[in-house]
């Protein structure tokens, strides 16, 4: 229940926001995307999947998540009523609730995988949105693009600390089903 | 070792035991065919063969990215064998890992030898796309979409390599072994091996991260040339990381050494502080000392000059002082048995210290200037990979394949070490010689007055591809032997 | 292996509708996807009043012959100013090779931008009305200009607008057919000599 209500209150929050990301693409795509793929990860975490939905459930989530990086699907996301209502339909659940739900049976290679492509994706869309020669987005202006990539080279900075201080001083959730799918170990104990 | 260790050489095979046979046979392949590359580059330059100067550079291309390759691919070996001593690898892990990088290796030699990429294996920007009509943009693309699966590859391996430390060790301060070294907690102090997994798989991680970046940039200036990226930013990020990767490669392999020398002389190699604060003065040395690739750029800062001198300098003591005189107190007095794997590891520790003096003298900013690009360089950097990284490799390769009732080197394997000690020592002091002589580097032709040391060094060579050749044979005849 | 097969046929699905996305892999900006959307399919342009710098009037477009456009506002300091020498270089380009396309440098401020603004415009930039000219729209045609032509205006906090800006080719059907970069000078001829 208090998950429903967090994800309610998520979700009004991007809503709230949607007079505003007309004017900044920072609060467009760094305060309202994250909220709206929060407000659908809140619903998915308790989701039961059955394994073998795991690959396509990340493959839809991962497919979804990199069309709305490409810079057009902003501009149409302001322009075109059609992308604006699709925003928030898919962003939380085509790309927040199956995430969540398929989390628990990613492995802890494969997470580190994920984490380190969330990593370098921020740094290059960072260089992207800061090189670009032309207006990546027409609805923004040049300065706000660069703000912009700033400011995704700042949360792939804050990811780092976040996901990396933990494995130095050990802390690391490691998930029981890597040993489950263990080769190596398997050979041992059939030794 | 502890009593927690997952595998002790009393316990049974190393269960990463048959992937990595497989992985030294191929990368010891690579290896000579990469050495032939080079013995064609040499003999061309001495006039004996007239070869295609595109050509030419297409052979420079792969024997740089392939050697490199095919070192961190050893190395990265090395490691894994070693690592799963003390801990519970996945070999899934090291078959993903294998086949990105095979899957790397095809689209790499397919955009030199098919698309023509001629840009040398640092694909320095804006190299890759100004061809001047050799090759298309989509060989660049290739070449540096190569290098990227590769990277995801390591990737993959190092994540496998981290977490286990971090699970078995308490975090990879742990495994770095800095809660000794800092915090004096001597409980659960990691072995060598892992202290250098755990070094490597941070530092490298770092490089790597960086590479990838620049890759990323450079593949969308290819395809979209008006994206243009700070030419002197792309040159610090691709010299960071490959200088940190090709470090990485032989630090990796060093294991060897820790894991196979106590064999020998029957006394442990151990975490002592002085040994893990070398190593966490090697995390912060390889990666601050790259400035040293960049003193001709004027545009650096000064202060990143004198960083790259002074850390040029300062990276010797943690390998010369501390690898090199533990082995020698390891060695002496202990009535070692000289075999050919023992003999060629020990060669791989004093070459690498060697190589870096040459290094050092480079990294002098006078110096620099003049001999930056001249054969100076790879002078140094053969020392330390034909002399250090590869003797290292084919040392681990034997002993693999030992003959356990042989404990002394038999004439043929006398033989073939002094071989390679003669022709490697006589080839890297050519490089050294033309380059204190002002001989340039990367050219395809030589003047007349610089072709007397191509030849010699064509003579040197072939000694070394020669002994190199009998190394492989050696080791798959060994593997054919133990698997009757 | 089931779950293999799921995944591959996802991956795949996904490739799919990435492709689909950025038009085959050809546009990942909206300014990108106009020049490949427009090329493929041609947008007719429905007559509109143009005032001219000589202060003429005139139904646009002509049909029977190319047409080059671009859009601009003439108190813009930065990007039109530098397309306005792109363009000048444009006419000189076609011109050297024995092409005389009309060419049209529109104003979406028609407010601001009365006679004397479009003529100094073209004094400066050495447009002469032959054949390129400085114009402007009616107020009221100018949305619908600029909706057709997917130019998207927006204000820069200066007192000045910032436009995606291209040279943007009508065909001798009266239908918007190509944007391209205001530099691509040999694209746009090659373009305007497959039109004669």
């Amino acid at each position: 229940m208090i998950r429903i209500v967090m994800a309610g209150t998520a979700f009004s929050v991007a809503c709230s926001l949607q007079p505003l990301v007309g004017q900044d693409p920072v609060i467009h795509v760094l305060a309202q995307f994250p909220a709206l793929i929060l407000a659908g990860s809140l619903l998915g975490g308790r989701f039961r999947l059955p394994q073998h939905l795991t690959g396509p459930t990340l493959v839809l989530a991962l497919v979804s998540l990199a069309i709305w990086m490409l810079p057009r699907s902003l501009d149409a996301a302001l322009l075109d009523p059609v992308w604006m209502v699709a925003k928030f339909v898919t962003l939380p659940l085509c790309v927040g609730l199956p995430l969540a739900a398929a989390w628990s049976h990613v492995g802890s290679v494969l997470r580190g995988f994920l984490k380190a492509q969330a990593i370098s994706m921020l740094l290059f869309l960072g260089f992207l949105y800061t090189h670009a020669p032309m207006r990546l987005c027409n609805s923004y202006l040049v300065d706000d693009q660069q703000r912009l990539g700033l400011g995704f080279v700042y949360l792939a900075c804050a990811l780092i600390l976040w996901w990396i201080i933990p494995v130095f001083f050990g802390q690391i959730s490691s998930n029981k089903k890597d040993d489950d799918n263990d080769v190596s170990r398997h050979r041992i104990e059939l030794r | 070792m502890s009593a927690t260790d997952v595998y002790s050489a009393e316990s049974g095979p190393n269960p990463q035991e048959a992937l990595v046979k497989f992985t030294m046979l191929l990368g010891g392949v690579v290896f000579l065919l990469m050495m032939v590359f080079g013995l064609i580059m040499r003999v061309a330059q001495g006039d004996l063969i007239s070869l295609d100067p595109e050509m030419f550079y297409l052979l420079l291309t792969a024997h740089g990215a392939g050697m490199v390759g095919s070192a961190a691919l050893s190395g990265a070996a090395i490691l894994w064998f070693f690592s799963a001593r003390h801990l519970n690898l996945r070999s899934s892990i090291y078959i993903a890992f294998l086949g990105l990088f095979l899957a790397g290796v095809v689209l790499i030699l397919g955009s030199i030898f098919i698309g023509g990429y001629g840009g040398a294996w640092t694909f320095l920007f804006p190299l890759p796309a100004m061809s001047g009509g050799l090759w298309e943009a989509w060989a660049g693309v290739m070449f540096c979409v190569g290098y990227l699966l590769i990277g995801v590859g390591f990737l993959l391996y190092y994540l496998e390599l981290g977490l286990k430390i971090a699970s078995r060790y308490n975090g990879l301060l742990g495994g770095l072994g800095w809660r000794y070294l800092f915090a004096n907690n001597s409980t659960d102090v990691p072995p060598p091996t892992i202290v250098a997994a755990s070094s490597v798989l941070v530092f490298n991680t770092i490089g790597i991260v960086f590479g990838a970046a620049v890759l990323a940039a450079s593949i969308v200036n290819l395809l979209l040339p008006s994206f243009e990226v700070d030419p002197l930013l792309a040159k610090n990020a691709i010299y960071f990381f490959g200088h940190v990767f090709i470090n990485a490669t032989i630090y990796m392999a060093v294991t060897a050494v820790y894991e196979i020398l106590p064999d020998y002389t029957g006394r442990p190699w151990k975490s002592t502080k002085l040994f893990i604060g070398a190593w966490a003065a090697v995390v912060i040395f390889v990666q601050a000392v790259y400035f040293h690739h960049l003193l001709q750029d004027v545009n650096m800062p000064a202060w990143t000059m004198a960083v790259g001198q002074v850390v040029s300098y300062a990276s010797g003591v943690p390998l010369i002082g501390v690898t090199v005189f533990s082995l020698a107190v390891y060695i002496k007095g202990s009535g070692l048995k000289w075999d050919l794997p023992i003999s060629l590891l020990t060669l791989g520790v004093v070459g690498w210290g060697l190589g870096s003096i040459p290094a050092m003298v480079d990294g002098m900013v006078s110096v620099n200037k003049l001999m930056h690009n001249t054969q100076w360089v790879p002078g140094h950097f053969h020392t330390y990979l034909l002399l250090g990284e590869v003797a290292m490799a084919f040392g681990f390769a034997a002993w693999l394949v030992r003959d356990k009732a042989v404990t002394t080197l038999s004439s043929l394997d006398r033989l073939v070490f002094r071989a390679y000690v003669f022709g490697g020592a006589g080839f890297v002091l050519v490089f050294l010689w033309s380059g204190a002589s002002s001989i340039p580097r990367r050219w395809a032709v030589h003047y007349e007055q610089w072709q007397l040391q191509s030849q010699l060094a064509s003579g040197f060579a072939l000694i070394v591809v020669l002994a190199t050749l009998v190394l492989v044979v050696r080791y798959v005849a060994g593997l054919a032997r133990r698997s009757q | 292996m089931k779950q293999v097969t799921f995944t591959l046929s996802a991956a795949l699905l996904g490739c799919a509708a990435i492709w689909q996305a950025t038009d085959g892999g050809r546009a990942v900006t909206a300014e990108g996807a106009r020049r490949v959307q427009i090329a493929e399919n041609p947008v007719h342009v429905p007559p509109v009043s143009l005032e001219t710098m000589d202060g003429s009037l005139q139904m646009w477009p002509a049909q029977g012959q190319p047409i080059l456009l671009e859009f601009i506002y003439t108190t813009c300091p930065t990007i039109c100013q530098t397309s306005g020498g792109d363009f000048a270089e444009l006419r000189d380009h076609l011109t050297d090779k024995g092409l005389d396309v009309p060419m049209y440098s529109v104003s979406f401020d028609p407010v601001t931008d009365a006679l004397p603004e479009l003529q100094s415009y073209g004094e400066a930039h050495g447009a002469s009305g032959q054949p390129w000219t400085i114009a402007r729209p009616e107020t009221d045609a100018v949305a619908g200009l600029l909706d057709l032509f997917r130019v998207t205006v927006i204000p820069d906090r200066w007192g000045g607008y910032q436009h995606n800006i291209a040279v943007l080719v009508i065909n001798p059907n009266g239908e918007f057919a190509g944007a391209y970069d205001t530099r691509a000078f040999a694209d746009i001829r090659s373009a305007v000599e497959a039109m004669l």
